[in-house]
C-alpha cells in the first residue's frame, strides 16, 4: 500500500517536473530552430517545427545587418565591468553595514531598502537630461556608473557578511590590519559563493538590459548587443525574415546559456541556493 | 562632531557611494518628475506651468484607466501564479524523491537567463492567430483558433504567459534556498509524531518560509508595476494590454507630452510606495517584522 | 538636519533654474539661427574648400548602410577637399523615431551627438522646422530645382521656406497577382475605381469560396498608416484638422468616404487579417491567399526580399481612384534634412553628395544594379534627366516583365495632396489608430470609431499646434 502510494506519488512527481522542463526549454529550442531554416521556407503552423535545409547562413547575414562585434563589444564591457563594479562597492558597503557600529546605521539601511520601492524607470526624462550634464550620452558608462552600488546588491551581501566571523576580524584588526585590508582578505574571501551567485545574476541582468541602453546610446556601433538584434525586425524600410531575427534572438541568448550552464558544471549543485536566507 | 567623523569616517565612506549616486540618479529625478508634472513642455521649449491640468485629464483618459487596469491584473495574476508555481517547483527539487536533480534545476532555470525582449519576438510568433503554433495545435485538435493578441478581452493573456514564463525560476531559487534552510529533523520529528505530508507542509514549511515569501510578493509587485518589454513587445489592439509604465513611456518618447508622462510617472510612483507600505504595515499588524 | 535638507532642497532647485534657463538660452539661440537662413555663401560643387577631419552623421531609415556605400565612394573620389572625412551612418527603425531622438538631443543641450543630416518625412520636417532644427536650404535649392520633378520639395516646404532635399518621392501604387486575377475572371483594370476595385474583391471572395482574399488588415497599427493616412483619406480629400488646427475628423465628409469604404471591404470579408511585415503575411501571399496591396512604392523591397513562391507574378498599377474626387494616390515623399548642429562644418561637402546621387547617372545606375545583387532597397531618382535614361525603363523579372521603374514614374500622376500635418499628428495618429484597431478587433462599429476619434482628439489635443 505504501509502496503503490509513494511510487504514484514519485510518477506525479516526475510528471510535473518534465511538463515544467519542457515548457521552459521548448521556447528557446524553437528559436534556434527557426534560426537554422534557410530563408524562404515555411515558418508558419507546423511548419515551423521542420527544417528541411538547415543553415547557419542566417547568421551570416547577421554581419551585414548589424555591426555585431562592436555590439558584441560593448554588451561585454558593460556586462563585465558593471557586475565587477556593482559586486566591489555593494559588498564594500554590506561590510559596513553588517560590521561596523555607527550612529544612523539602522535607520540608513531601512533607507536603503526603501530606496527599492522606488523605480529608477519613473524618472527616465529628467535622468536623461542628467546624463546629458555629465556628458554621458552615447557612452557605455552611462550604463554603469548609475548602478555601481544597487539597494538589493547591498541588502544581499549584507546578509552573508553577516556570517563571518567577528573573531576573524578582531584577530586581523589586532594584527594592525586596516580597514580597507581586513575587507579584501578576510571579508571577501569568505563570502565567495554569495559573490558568485550575485555576480552570476547581476551578470545576467546587465546582459539582457534593454530599456537603458535604448535610452542613452544613439550610434549602432554603441548599442549593445539586446537592442541592436531588436532594431532587426520591424521598421518602415527593414524587412528582415523571421530566422534571421531568430538568428540574432539566438546569438543575445547563446551566451548567458552558456555562461550559465558552464556554472553550473563547475559549481556544486545547490550553489544558487542559498540566495536569501531569513 | 569632528571626533565622531574621524572615529566612523570608514563604514561612512564605504556607504557613501550608494547615497551618493542614489541622490544624483535616483532621488533627483524623481522630484524633477514631480515639478514637470504640474507643466506642459514638449521638451523643446519652456516649461509651461499648468497646475492640476495634467491630473484632471488623467481622470479623463481612458488609456489611463485602462492601463491601470491592465497592470493591476498583472500584479495579482503575476503574484498568484509565480508564487504558486515557484512554490510547487521549488517543492519538486526539494524532493527527495526526484531523481535527475542536476538537470531539472538547470533547465528550469533556463527561462530566466533569457532576455525577455528577444522571448517575446518568439512568443508573439508562437500566438499569432494565424500562423502561430499555439493556434495550429489547438486547431489539430479540435479546438478554436484563439485571437490572442488581436481582440482586447485576450490580450493580456500572452504578456502574462510571457512575464511569469521569464520570471519563476528566479522565484523558485529564492523559495528552494529558503527550503534547504529548513532542517529535515523538523520532518523527521514531525513523522515520528504521526504527521502526514500535508499536515507537515501547512505546519511547518510554510510557517518558516513566510520571510521569504513576503520578500518575494514585494518583490514581484515593484517588478509587476515596472513592466515595460513585455507589453511592448506584445501589443495588442488599442490599450488592451497597455502597461501603466509602458503608457507613460509612449507620452514621454513617442509624442512627447513631457508634464503628462511625468504626471503618469507620479502616479506610479505613489501606487507603488502606497502597496510597498501597506504590504509592510500588514506585516507588522501580524507581528512578523 | 533641518539646515541640511534646505540646503539640499536650494541645491536642487538652483539647479533646475540653471537648466531651465539654459535651456531657454538655447531656445533663444536657435530662433534667429535659423530665421536668420544658411550662413553658407554657396560654394559650388568642386569648389577649393578643404573640410576638417571627422564623420558625417547620417540618420536613414531603409539599411542605410547601402547608401553608405555610395555616399563613401564620392568620397574617396574627393579626397582633395576632404582628406580625412567619413560617413558614418545610424540606422532608424522609423522616421519618427529620429525626429524623436533628435528633438530629444537638441532639448538635453547635446550638440555633439547631433547627426549632420536626417531623413524625414513630411511631419518631421514639420516639427523639426518649427523647433528651429534644421537648416534652410531655399535659396541652395531654388537654383537647380529645373532639374528636378515638380512637387518635389512641396511636402518639406514649411511657409515659403525648404528645409529638406528630396530624396525619393513615392507614389501609392496597387500591387496585383496575375495568375490569381486571371483564374477567377478579374480584369485588371476595372479596378481603376474604388468600386470596381470593392467589386473586384467580391469576385474572389465567391468564386474561390473564401479562401482568396482581396488584401490584408493589419490588426496593429499599420493599418491606419498606410490604409488611413498614406491611402484612402488622402485619396478622400479627408481633414482630421481644418485650417485653424480645429478637429473636424469626426464631421468630415472625406474621412467618411475613405473609412466607410474601408468598412465596406473589412465587413464583407474581403481582407485578410495579418500582422503586417512580418512572416505570415508573406508566406499567406505566398499561399495565394491575397491577391493585391493597395500600398506605397516601398513594399516592392519587401516583397522581392520575402516573396519566393509568386515572384514574377505580380504587376503593378496606379492605385485606385474614388470616383467623386477623381485623383489618384498622394505620393509619400523623404528628404535628407541638414541638421543645425551649431558648428555645420560639413553642409556643402554633403550637399555635392546628395546633389551627385541625385545626377550622376552613371553611377548611381552601377550603384542600384549593386543594389538589386544585395537585395537592396532603392528607389526612383527624382531628376528629370536621370528618370528620362532607359535604365530606369528596364524590365522587372519579379514584375512579369513590366517595369517596375517605370511604372513607379508613372504613379505619381495625377497625385493627391497629402493631409495637413501639424505639430500634434504624432499624437493624433496614436489616438486614431487606437479606434480603428479596437475596430478591427469587432470591438466597436466604423460610426463609433469615427465619434470616439473626434471624441478623443477634441479631449487630449483640442486644438492642432500649427507650424
Amino acid at each position: 500500500m505504501m509502496a503503490r502510494r509513494s511510487s504514484l506519488h514519485s510518477a506525479l512527481l516526475h510528471g510535473f517536473m518534465l511538463l515544467v522542463a519542457l515548457v521552459c526549454i521548448f521556447p528557446v529550442l524553437w528559436m534556434s530552430l527557426i534560426a537554422l531554416k534557410t530563408v524562404g521556407e515555411r515558418v508558419t503552423g507546423f511548419h515551423a517545427l521542420t527544417i528541411s535545409q538547415p543553415t547557419l547562413e542566417n547568421f551570416r547575414r547577421l554581419f551585414t545587418l548589424i555591426p555585431l562585434w562592436s555590439n558584441l563589444f560593448n554588451s561585454l564591457f558593460t556586462t563585465i565591468v558593471g557586475t565587477g563594479t556593482t559586486l566591489f562597492f555593494c559588498s564594500l558597503a554590506g561590510f559596513a553595514f553588517a560590521k561596523y557600529r555607527f550612529p544612523g546605521r539602522n535607520g540608513l539601511f531601512y533607507f536603503v531598502i526603501a530606496t527599492m520601492m522606488i523605480s529608477a524607470e519613473a524618472g527616465a526624462i529628467p535622468l536623461f537630461i542628467i546624463m546629458r550634464r555629465l556628458n554621458l550620452i552615447n557612452s557605455l558608462w552611462s550604463l554603469i556608473i548609475p548602478r555601481i552600488a544597487t539597494a538589493v546588491g547591498i541588502f544581499y551581501l549584507r546578509q552573508y557578511i553577516l556570517d563571518v566571523p567577528d573573531e576573524l576580524i578582531e584577530a586581523a584588526r589586532i594584527d594592525g590590519a586596516g580597514d580597507f585590508g581586513i575587507f579584501r582578505r578576510i571579508v571577501l574571501p569568505n563570502i565567495k559563493p554569495a559573490l558568485a551567485s550575485w555576480a552570476s545574476i547581476t551578470a545576467i541582468v546587465r546582459w539582457n538590459d534593454f530599456f537603458w541602453p535604448l535610452l542613452f546610446l544613439n550610434k549602432n556601433s554603441k548599442y549593445t548587443l539586446m537592442v541592436s538584434v531588436s532594431m532587426l525586425p520591424v521598421s518602415d524600410g527593414l524587412a528582415t525574415p523571421w530566422p534571421i531575427i531568430l538568428a540574432g534572438t539566438t546569438l543575445v541568448i547563446l551566451p548567458a546559456v552558456l555562461y550559465y550552464l558552464g556554472m553550473q558544471i563547475f559549481q556544486k549543485s545547490g550553489s544558487f541556493a542559498g540566495a536569501v536566507k531569513g | 562632531m569632528t571626533g565622531a567623523w574621524k572615529k566612523y569616517r570608514i563604514p561612512y565612506l564605504f556607504i557613501s557611494p550608494f547615497f551618493v549616486l542614489f541622490l544624483v540618479f535616483q532621488l533627483i529625478p524623481v522630484v524633477w518628475t514631480l515639478y514637470i508634472s504640474f507643466t506642459e513642455w514638449n521638451g523643446l521649449g519652456k516649461p509651461v506651468w499648468v497646475g492640476w491640468d495634467n491630473y484632471r485629464l488623467m481622470a479623463q483618459d481612458y488609456m489611463v484607466s485602462d492601463a491601470l487596469r491592465n497592470t493591476v491584473v498583472y500584479w495579482i495574476s503575476g503574484v498568484a501564479i509565480i508564487l504558486l508555481l515557484a512554490l510547487l517547483i521549488a517543492l519538486s527539487l526539494n524532493s527527495p524523491r526526484l531523481r535527475f536533480k542536476r538537470f531539472f534545476k538547470t533547465t528550469t532555470f533556463l527561462p530566466y537567463v533569457c532576455a525577455s525582449v528577444a522571448m517575446g519576438l518568439i512568443f508573439g510568433m508562437l500566438f499569432d492567430e494565424n500562423a502561430g503554433l499555439i493556434n495550429e495545435i489547438l486547431a489539430a485538435l479540435g479546438g478554436p483558433r484563439v485571437p490572442w493578441l488581436t481582440k482586447s478581452a485576450f490580450a493580456k493573456i500572452p504578456v502574462v504567459i510571457l512575464f511569469t514564463w521569464r520570471i519563476i525560476p528566479w522565484f523558485t531559487i529564492i523559495l528552494l534556498s529558503g527550503l534547504l534552510n529548513i532542517s529535515r529533523e523538523y520532518y523527521e520529528a514531525a513523522t515520528v509524531d504521526g504527521a502526514g505530508t500535508w499536515r507537515q507542509f501547512f505546519s511547518i514549511t510554510l510557517p518558516l518560509l513566510r520571510h521569504i515569501m513576503f520578500f518575494c510578493m514585494l518583490t514581484i509587485t515593484v517588478d509587476t508595476w515596472k513592466m515595460f518589454n513585455e507589453p511592448y513587445i506584445l501589443a495588442g489592439p488599442g490599450s488592451s494590454n497597455t502597461s501603466l509604465f509602458q503608457l507613460m513611456y509612449q507620452y514621454a518618447f513617442q509624442t512627447f507630452k513631457l508634464g503628462y508622462a511625468s504626471a503618469l510617472s507620479v502616479i506610479l510612483i505613489v501606487i507603488l510606495l502606497s502597496i510597498s507600505v501597506a504590504q509592510f504595515v500588514i506585516r507588522r499588524r501580524q507581528g512578523e517584522v | 538636519m533641518p539646515g541640511k535638507q534646505e540646503a539640499e532642497l536650494s541645491a536642487r532647485e538652483s539647479d533646475m533654474k540653471k537648466t531651465l534657463v539654459a535651456l531657454l538660452l538655447t531656445a533663444a539661440l536657435l530662433v534667429p539661427l535659423s530665421a536668420g537662413g544658411s550662413k553658407e555663401a554657396g560654394k559650388g560643387p568642386g569648389g577649393s574648400k578643404v573640410y576638417p577631419e571627422g564623420d558625417i552623421l547620417i540618420w536613414a531609415t531603409g539599411q542605410p548602410q547601402f547608401r553608405k556605400m555610395y555616399y563613401q565612394a564620392f568620397l574617396d573620389r574627393h579626397r582633395d577637399i576632404a582628406p580625412k572625412v567619413n560617413i558614418e551612418v545610424v540606422s532608424l527603425k522609423t522616421m519618427a523615431e529620429g525626429q524623436q531622438k533628435l528633438a530629444m538631443y537638441a532639448l538635453s543641450g547635446d550638440y555633439k551627438s547631433l547627426p549632420e543630416v536626417i531623413m524625414l518625412d513630411t511631419v518631421g520636417v514639420v516639427e523639426l522646422s518649427t523647433a528651429g532644427l534644421l537648416q534652410d536650404v531655399t535659396d541652395y535649392y531654388n537654383k537647380i530645382a529645373d532639374q528636378f520633378v515638380d512637387g518635389a520639395v512641396a511636402d518639406s516646404t514649411v511657409k515659403g521656406r525648404i528645409f529638406g532635399l528630396p530624396d525619393a518621392v513615392r507614389p501609392q501604387l496597387l500591387y496585383y497577382n496575375v495568375p490569381i486575377l486571371k483564374k477567377y475572371g478579374i480584369d485588371p483594370a476595372g479596378m481603376s475605381t474604388f468600386d470596381g476595385y470593392y467589386q473586384a474583391g467580391r469576385q474572389l471572395k465567391e468564386k474561390s469560396g473564401g479562401e482568396v482574399f482581396l488584401s490584408y488588415v493589419d490588426p496593429g497599427n499599420w493599418t491606419w498608416r498606410y490604409w488611413g493616412r498614406r491611402g484612402l483619406m488622402p485619396q478622400a480629400g479627408a481633414r482630421i484638422w481644418d485650417d485653424q488646427g480645429n478637429i473636424v475628423i469626426g464631421s468630415d465628409p472625406g474621412t467618411k468616404l475613405a473609412l466607410n469604404f474601408f468598412d465596406k471591404l473589412n465587413t464583407e470579408g474581403l481582407l485578410y487579417k495579418t500582422r503586417m511585415m512580418q512572416q505570415p503575411i508573406y508566406e499567406a501571399t505566398d499561399s495565394g491567399k491575397i491577391a493585391t496591396f493597395y500600398i506605397g512604392a516601398h513594399w516592392a523591397e519587401f516583397m522581392r526580399k520575402n516573396l519566393t513562391r509568386t515572384a514574377g507574378e505580380w504587376r503593378v498599377m496606379n492605385a485606385p481612384v474614388f470616383k467623386e474626387v477623381g485623383k489618384g494616390g498622394a505620393p509619400v515623399s523623404t528628404f535628407f534634412c541638414l541638421v543645425d548642429t551649431k558648428t555645420n562644418e560639413y553642409t556643402e561637402l554633403f550637399k555635392m553628395l546628395w546633389y551627385d546621387f541625385q545626377t550622376n547617372i552613371d553611377l548611381r545606375n552601377a550603384w542600384v544594379a549593386e543594389m538589386e545583387k544585395l537585395k537592396g532597397p532603392y528607389s526612383n531618382p527624382v531628376s528629370k534627366a536621370m528618370l528620362a535614361h532607359p535604365f530606369w525603363q528596364e524590365p522587372s523579372p519579379f514584375f512579369d516583365g513590366q517595369s517596375f521603374r517605370k511604372a513607379e514614374g508613372d504613379g505619381l500622376a495625377n497625385p493627391s495632396k497629402n493631409m495637413m500635418v501639424t505639430a500634434s499628428d504624432a499624437e493624433a495618429d496614436i489616438i486614431i489608430s487606437a479606434e480603428l484597431e479596437k475596430y478591427i478587433a469587432g470591438e466597436q462599429s466604423m460610426t463609433q470609431a469615427i465619434a470616439a476619434m473626434d471624441r478623443e482628439l477634441k479631449l487630449k489635443v483640442k486644438k492642432a499646434k500649427l507650424p
